[in-house]
């Protein structure tokens, strides 16, 4: 018994080891501004180059470990959110960047607005700012990595209850 | 036998990592060439027109200003030259001048995050770097402008926030020079790179008819040969004493709207040297009253992407009683339905990316449909794009 | 410019207004909304820049639609007026093709019916979004429209 408990300790530290050197990540839009957008792009271009941390940004959900959200969520984006958080293999990380992804911002009350990502999805990481700078978002990914070599839980296996509305998974993008 | 096949359908997106937006097109193939389009929006429509009318006229510029991230500035300077017209004011010369020099800056941040994108599109990755990096000049001259590197919020009511000293105009002429350089560089990629040419030249060809006929704007209208610039027709804030060079092509093609890019970047350069050396002195703001007279105006600005237009009406209350904001990709979204149809699907990704398309601006998935098989395909729009290099490959 | 628009629109005008120098509103009746274009179009004149809708409110009863034209530095804005409670307008993208976005707009927003439209679905609304309930309608709540994280 000690000695699987040993053979599964190390499979973790070993799958800890792999993630934090190279999470991948999807990014979503579910009704931003794209300043957000934009200032994810420029924090992988080569003045402030988030590769460096190992992170790429990836095409498809199957093959990311991080979602990256932008803006707050529309009605119409809601559904497709929660199918692209679905598609992602376990563990997975939710990143919230931008005032209207932590709250709803700016466009607070409006009748197509659902609110903050969180209304939605369990988030890990929040990144407030309009837009916040490519630092910080650089800085909201390496704390979400430090988290994990301390062996953080995400926070949607944390709080258990968080599972989002199951919706019909087919192989839309 | 079935006398009439089931189209064969393509539904892209919504999410597609490349354009960071998300929209829904369909497209039916017969084989590998597109017989029909259509397009869904909605993704990131927020209701911003209902928001406005639940606002104050000083509280909706900042909900207006992120309409669009991209281009943030000319929205609030559509709103405020709208609202400033209902009031019977004018902001200070000073202010115009400074509006038009973020603007135009705004427009060289613009030009260079497209060509990086559409360069990305192609499969051209280079470029892409090269131009974001680039592009980070000018958000430095942005930031040390307003503050802040996107949605600056440079305008108000009756003015503008910022101004412009000598230690800013020296760094703004300084960055200027290195931009020009790189932009020569990439007038000489877009001109001459082998590669390039095949993926644009005679690709997605609009003529000039046409593009008087869809009623499309900016620079996808200037690359049909269409002279039409707001800047130049309906002359506003500093542009009126500012005469603007309008930049055309004849082509009507992709590659057409890749020079007629570049080098309006060129104009740019030139305006904000103008601008610079030519800034009156004065205030930057004027006092506007909190309650907007009732009546009606319309507002019109040149957008890195096109004419846009803002119609105000004012009840005379402290809120605006009804916004419409037509933004530039809508009118040209109207031309990727029509271009497309005919041309092969590993086009479509670029002369999507040839209008510069902004779906937050008008907000926005695709989907194709084949004639040939009968069965829908659904591809994410990095698969389409895939699709593009490997067939030009 | 103005004047070879008021010229083309004479037949049909009922009311003109120039608001500013560059401006020129032509009130029409809605059955001569589609001649009116088409005469525009067929004279080249401008283009469609934008159809926006203007609820007037409950107590007006009437909804305004505006179809503003640009050439140049002239805008002609034809104003059409349309009841509330049956909102209806004949479609114009026969003679501009570009109209359609904006009449699907205009239909989802404020329930205009817009007849002979090619194209009905929804351009912006989410598919859930209730029937009958029209965001830019000046009596519309939030109510009207439940958010789905609510009832799921």
């Amino acid at each position: 018994m000690e000695f699987n408990k040993t053979w599964q300790d190390m499979l973790e530290q070993l799958k800890t080891w792999a993630r934090v050197n190279s999470p991948w990540a999807i990014h979503f839009n579910s009704g931003s501004c794209n300043g957000c957008d934009i200032e994810i792009l420029a924090t992988l271009t080569p003045r402030y180059d988030m590769e460096r941390f190992g992170l790429k940004l990836q095409g498809s959900p199957r093959h990311a470990d991080v979602l990256i959200c932008t803006g707050p969520v529309t009605r119409q984006a809601r559904d497709r959110l929660i199918r692209i958080y679905e598609q992602m293999p376990d563990p997975k990380f939710v990143i919230a960047v931008g005032s209207c992804a932590l709250s709803g911002g700016a466009f607070q009350g409006c009748y197509n607005i659902l609110g903050g990502i969180d209304q939605v999805l369990p988030v890990d990481v929040y990144v407030p700012g309009c837009p916040p700078r490519p630092e910080a978002i650089i800085d909201g990914v390496v704390k979400l990595l430090e988290q994990l070599k301390a062996g953080y839980q995400p926070a949607a296996r944390r709080s258990g209850v968080l599972r989002p509305v199951p919706v019909p998974v087919t192989d839309a993008g | 036998m079935t006398a009439e096949r089931e189209p064969f359908r393509i539904p892209i997106g919504p999410q597609h990592p490349s354009l960071k937006e998300p929209g829904h097109f369909e497209f039916s193939v017969d084989g590998e060439i597109v017989t029909q389009a259509s397009l869904r929006l909605g993704y990131v429509h927020r209701g911003i027109e209902k928001g406005a009318e639940q606002r104050s006229w000083v509280q909706a510029l900042y909900l207006l200003e992120r309409v669009c991230g991209i281009c943030s500035h000319v929205h609030a300077t559509a709103y405020c030259l709208g609202v400033e017209k209902l009031a019977g004011v004018e902001a200070p010369p000073r202010a115009q001048a400074i509006r038009s020099l973020v603007a135009e800056l705004e427009r060289i941040h613009s030009h260079l995050l497209w060509l990086g994108v559409a360069a990305h599109e192609a499969g051209f990755d280079m470029l892409f770097m090269h131009s974001w990096r680039d592009r980070e000049t000018v958000m430095n001259l942005l930031e040390g402008i307003t503050g802040n590197r996107v949605n600056y919020s440079a305008n108000l009511l009756g003015g503008v926030k910022c101004d412009i000293d000598q230690r800013l105009a020296d760094a703004i002429r300084a960055g200027l020079d290195y931009l020009e350089e790189r932009t020569q560089h990439y007038l000489d990629v877009v001109l001459n790179d082998a590669l390039f040419l095949r993926r644009t030249r005679g690709i997605g060809v609009m003529s000039r008819e046409d593009a008087e006929r869809l009623g499309v704007v900016g620079p996808t209208a200037r690359a049909s040969g269409v002279a039409r610039d707001v800047r130049v027709d309906a002359p506003y804030a500093a542009y009126r004493t500012l005469p603007v060079q309008i930049v055309t092509e004849m082509a009507g093609d992709l590659q057409a709207r890749f020079i007629v890019r570049v080098r309006e970047l060129f104009e740019t350069y030139r305006l904000i040297r103008t601008l610079l050396d030519t800034l009156p002195e004065g205030e930057l703001t004027v006092r506007i009253p909190r309650r907007i007279p009732p009546g009606e105006a319309i507002s019109r600005v040149e957008a890195p992407r096109g004419e846009l237009f803002y119609y105000l009406k004012s009840n005379g209350s402290d809120q605006p009683e009804r916004i419409k904001i037509r933004t530039p990709t809508l009118p040209n979204f109207a031309s990727v339905l029509v271009l497309t149809v005919g041309r092969q699907l590993a086009d479509v990704p670029m002369i999507l990316a040839g209008i510069d398309p902004c779906f937050s601006c008008n907000d926005r998935m695709v989907a194709i449909h084949d004639t040939g098989e009968g069965r829908d395909r659904r591809w994410t729009w990095e698969q389409l794009r895939q699709h593009g290099i490997e067939v030009y490959r | 410019m103005l004047k070879a628009a008021a010229r083309l629109l004479q037949r049909w005008t009922q009311a003109t207004v120039t608001p500013e120098p560059e401006r020129l509103d032509v009130t029409l009746d809605a059955a001569d909304l589609v001649p009116a274009v088409a005469a525009l179009q067929e004279a080249r004149w401008g283009y469609l820049a934008a159809i926006t809708g203007v609820d007037l409110g409950p107590e007006a009863g009437e909804i305004e639609l505006l179809y503003h034209f640009c050439a140049g530095a002239a805008v002609v804005t034809l104003r059409v007026r349309t009841p509330r409670n049956q909102a209806f307008v004949p479609s114009i993208c026969d003679s501009v093709p570009s109209a359609s976005f904006y009449e699907r707009e205009l239909m989802e927003m404020l329930g205009v019916t817009v007849a002979n439209t090619p194209n009905t679905d929804r351009l912006f609304l989410p598919d859930d979004w209730p029937q009958e309930v029209y965001p830019l309608r000046k009596d519309f709540r939030l109510e009207d429209a439940p958010l789905p994280g609510s009832d799921t």
